[in-house]
């Protein structure tokens, strides 16, 4: 039998009082009511962190200043069951599109006025892994203001 | 040894090997280099660099040393993580419960 070289998921479930709808509502085009403020990838002092409520869309930190950096963008987009995303963070904890890790959230009704919401932030391996093709993909006129930013918090 | 260095430790090409191939079980190192582009002694120090980023764990077997996957690699940055959305889950958990209560008390 093989077995693929796997670190071990982050798995996370809490219980909110709350429909599916509006938890899913809520923790998606509501992320800049509740995320907190220190937990900022960024390098300047965060305004809001703000998901764009689509498939492809991005979760981003809008700095005080007015300037964007995108956390992850979103692979699998099913209101309100569930939405997966890119974490496109390196271990420094700055953004980095080389790298990237990924989260799940999902959101099961447990009863009519309840909502068990459960996330998993998985494939660490592959933080090590892609960095290499990604970053080829970058060069090759990905996303050159993130990677001018990565440049930067690297310096 | 951080999380940090765990995982720029994986970054290496080369090295990113030597772990692939300690995912079929514990090998000694005249085994992981077989085959390899490199002398064995780099293989040794990629094997050392594994191991000082708490991903690779070695052990005795007869006279040779074998080294495995450490199932506990990276178990810094789990512990990280594990805190950080705690934290956000219980932030959100505030912010949806009142918004609910919120709501009811509008009558909607």
């Amino acid at each position: 039998m093989t077995m693929a070289v796997k670190i071990a998921p982050v798995r996370k479930t809490i219980r909110v009082n709350a429909t599916q709808a509006r938890a899913f509502d809520a923790f998606t085009s509501g992320l800049g009511r509740w995320w907190p403020r220190d937990h900022s990838i960024g390098n300047k002092p965060m305004k809001a962190a703000v998901m764009e409520t689509r498939l492809g869309g991005r979760w981003y930190e809008l700095a005080e200043d007015g300037t964007q950096a995108n956390v992850g963008r979103i692979i699998v987009w099913e209101p309100p069951q569930r939405f997966v995303m890119t974490w496109d963070i390196n271990s420094h904890w700055k953004p980095d599109t080389t790298i990237s890790s990924e989260v799940e959230v999902r959101f099961v009704a447990d009863g009519a006025n309840a909502t068990r919401v459960e996330l998993e932030h998985r494939k660490f391996e592959q933080m090590g892994a892609e960095a290499g093709e990604s970053m080829r993909k970058d060069v090759d006129g990905g996303w050159p203001r993130l990677l001018e930013l990565f440049r930067t918090e690297a310096a | 040894m951080t999380y940090v260095s765990a995982l720029a430790a994986l970054a290496d090409p080369t090295r990113r090997q030597v772990f692939e191939r300690l995912k079929f079980g514990p090998q000694p190192v005249s085994v992981i280099a077989r085959g390899m582009p490199v002398s064995r002694p780099a293989v040794s120090q990629h094997l050392k660099a594994l191991k000082e980023a708490g991903l690779v764990a070695d052990r005795p077997e007869g006279t040779r040393r074998v080294y495995f996957i450490d199932p506990q690699g990276l178990g810094e940055l789990r512990r990280w993580l594990d805190q950080f959305w705690d934290e956000a889950l219980a932030a959100f958990q505030t912010e949806v419960e009142r918004g609910a209560s919120d709501q009811e008390s509008k009558g909607k």
